[in-house]
């Protein structure tokens, strides 16, 4: 498998004032994030959140530098790219947001907003190709020709993520980057979206960066997935194993409280109070049941503890798996 | 069920006015809460389920009417209640949450100061018993070392214990019923399960009797003992939690969960439910589902089905009706 997408010790730093006069706090943001994304795989990065996932999708995107750190996309350095490289990798790489509301300008029909990445990068030109293609297009997403000469706020949100995946898909990119793409679609909706994407991984032979919340949305539609945790990749398998065999207490934690018809409520972790700080050792120790004195000293680092499986967690890289595999 | 209800709701009617529109959101609503009973209204967004919760305590915003219907609290006629009364019932009787707990927050004043408020504003309480009560509420909904953060403002708190604050508040006048908007749709899975551990525990204890909304099928199946599913401003289907979910009976309740995406098993596609649900006010004159439904007969087109009750489950469906 090569390497389509490789991020190495990725940091990144804002820096935020808590009052309006006040002097700049820096936060440390994305903490030493490491991860490779092969071709034609969906990696699920899952995490609560504010913990970093946007900004690691914007860090991709090239429209945040990093602190320090490298991101490759298909032989591109991302953020020592040049202004004309970011446009030329935008052919490369694209990306879906949340919001299919914010994301559409509201005074463009379908057939332009469709038609814009298509004249920035002088492709179809040809009156009659062009309409051939918008039309693929437009059908490919499960809309239809007539919804060209519409404007978005005649779509549902469904449709409109439908509309926000056409524009990504327009210049037919080898990457594409979802931002929590269905978290605010109706429920019932969801599915729609999801089984698209799915479809489109497949036809097109994408390599997806998929962000979400929800671990049964992963599953349906990741090879793999990243568990972040304040900036931090805790936790790296292929979907099933993670799911299956999650190794980092933080992991195990989460999979707990999620809620399931059928299953009742989560009874009360062995958690600790939320709030207390981490000082220098590992993120999740003021939550974590196992946590130890070295825990809260050094910051376990990211090891393949299995083949294919990461897991960045004192107790495992000293040997102590089993007890952790309840 | 034998215990007699707190609250009775009775055909109710909420319309909007848009332009020079009146679109119902509400499209006769009833069921009755019994005391100490959890029931989860579940829906789309846009099927009303906030606004049927704002009505209950009459704070619809300028644009919404209540255009029909009985809201029945403890047999009195909230509808008919004066400004005065009604306060009286707002707050202390029936107390609401909402889904944004630091925004319902003041962000100039301490946690402490704004639960005094509250309870100074409905009980004859010195600033010192105000405050000893305060930390009371505070330790009871679990916040640790309650004695010391009750100085501290909201932005100091983290989204869970925001949320814990405004569970405080609302109980710090002992209701008879917690209304409780998507009270974790902004946080994340290990507190929100927290929250509804301690909205169930306080539920139990103080036999209050909770309105829980969510959309979310799997999180109403673990709190709630009734369900209501809405749709298009109208129930679909009401039945005790298990029931509903071991046999869902309407066609948009089973198409909700079948096209859940699971946590145990990977399947290679989602059985997804065609279409968009309803617009907001959209004028329907037969079954609001009929355009997603695999079930959907000429007839459903032409004329609404009614709520048919068999035993404890209520279904509106054509199907149902056939013996
Ligand atoms: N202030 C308002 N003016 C006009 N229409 C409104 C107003 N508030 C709500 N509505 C309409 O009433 C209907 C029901 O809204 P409501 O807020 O109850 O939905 P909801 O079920 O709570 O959805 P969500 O899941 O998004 O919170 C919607 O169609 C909405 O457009
Ligand atoms: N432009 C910015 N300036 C300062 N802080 C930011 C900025 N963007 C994001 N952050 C902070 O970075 C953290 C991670 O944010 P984000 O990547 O959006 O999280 P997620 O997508 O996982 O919810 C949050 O604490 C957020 O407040
Ligand atoms: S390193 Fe220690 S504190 Fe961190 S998750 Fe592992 S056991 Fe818990
Ligand atoms: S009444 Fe008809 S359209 Fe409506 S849910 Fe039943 S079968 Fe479907
Ligand atoms: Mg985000
Ligand atoms: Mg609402």
């Amino acid at each position: 498998m090569t390497a389509c997408v490789e991020i190495k010790n990725l940091y990144k730093t804002y820096h935020r004032r808590k009052w309006l006069f006040g002097a700049g706090e820096a936060v440390e943001v994305l903490k030493d994030v490491t991860l490779s994304l092969p071709e034609n795989r969906v990696l699920g990065l899952v995490g609560e959140s504010g913990c970093g996932k946007s900004t690691l999708c914007k860090v991709l995107l090239g429209i945040e530098k990093p602190t320090s750190g490298t991101v490759v996309v298909q032989g591109q350095d991302v953020p020592q790219a040049t202004k004309a490289q970011l446009k030329k990798m935008r052919r490369v790489m694209q990306v879906i947001y949340q919001d299919p509301y914010g994301s559409l300008d509201p005074r463009m029909t379908v057939r332009q907003l469709l038609s814009e990445p298509l004249d920035i990068h002088k492709l179809y030109l040809n009156k009659n190709e062009r309409n051939k293609f918008l039309e693929e297009l437009v059908q490919s997403v499960g809309l239809s020709p007539e919804h060209l000469n519409r404007y978005p706020h005649e779509f549902s949100g469904g449709q409109r993520q439908r509309i926000s995946i056409a524009r990504a898909l327009a210049l037919d990119p080898r990457v594409l980057v979802a931002d929590e793409p269905v978290s605010a679609l109706d429920i019932s909706v969801q599915a729609q979206i999801l089984n698209l994407l799915r479809d489109i991984k497949r036809t097109r032979k994408l390599t997806i960066l998929f962000v979400t919340h929800d671990f049964a949305v992963a599953r349906f539609l990741c090879d793999d997935i990243a568990v972040m945790y304040q900036g931090r990749i805790m936790e790296k398998a292929p979907a099933e194993q993670l799911l299956a065999h999650p190794q980092h207490p933080y992991t195990q934690t989460l999979l707990s409280a999620v809620p399931e018809v059928g299953k009742s409520l989560a009874s009360e972790p062995e958690e600790k109070a939320i709030g207390s700080s981490a000082g220098m050792g590992c993120p999740f120790a003021p939550r974590c049941a196992k946590a130890t004195d070295v825990c809260r000293q050094q910051i376990p680092t990211l090891l393949e503890t299995s083949p294919g499986h990461w897991c960045a967690c004192a107790c495992l890289t000293q040997g102590e798996k089993n007890d952790l595999k309840s | 069920m034998s215990i007699s209800p707190v609250l009775q709701v009775e055909d109710l009617r909420i319309d909007f006015q848009n332009d020079a529109q009146s679109l119902p959101v509400l499209r006769g609503l009833s069921y009755s809460l019994p005391a100490g009973k959890v029931l989860a209204v579940v829906g789309e967004s846009g099927s009303g389920k906030t606004v049927h919760a704002l009505s209950l305590l009459r704070l619809l915003p300028a644009a919404g009417r209540i255009s029909g219907g009985k809201i029945l609290y403890k047999g009195k006629d909230l509808l008919t209640l004066s400004g005065k009364e009604l306060r009286q019932v707002r707050g202390q009787k029936i107390a609401m949450i909402f889904q944004d707990p630091a925004a319902s927050l003041n962000p100039v004043l301490t946690i402490g100061d704004q639960l005094c408020e509250t309870l100074q504003a409905h009980r004859k309480l010195t600033k010192e018993q105000a405050r000893k009560e305060a930390v009371k509420l505070l330790e009871k909904v679990g916040i640790a070392d309650a004695e010391k953060r009750i100085a501290e403002y909201p932005f100091q708190f983290s989204g869970g214990m925001c949320q814990r604050v405004m569970i405080a508040m609302a109980l710090a006048l002992s209701p008879d019923i917690l209304i409780a908007d998507e009270p974790t749709t902004a946080l994340d899975v290990t507190i929100q399960a927290q929250i509804i551990r301690l909205i169930k525990e306080l539920q139990q204890r103080e036999k209050m009797a909770v309105i829980f909304i969510t959309h979310n099928l799997a999180l109403a199946s673990q709190v709630a003992d009734e369900v209501l599913v809405l749709y298009g401003g109208m129930c679909m289907e009401q039945a005790p939690a298990k029931e509903l979910f071991s046999q869902p009976k309407h066609p948009y309740t089973q198409g909700l969960l079948a096209s859940l995406a699971s946590l145990k098993t990977r399947s290679e596609r989602l059985p997804a439910i065609a279409g968009q649900p309803p617009l907001p006010g959209e004028i329907m004159i037969g079954c609001p589902f009929v355009p997603r439904c695999p079930h959907a007969k000429e007839k459903c087109r032409q004329s609404l089905p009614s709520l048919t009750k068999r035993g404890e489950h209520a279904v509106r469906c054509f199907r149902e009706d056939k013996p």
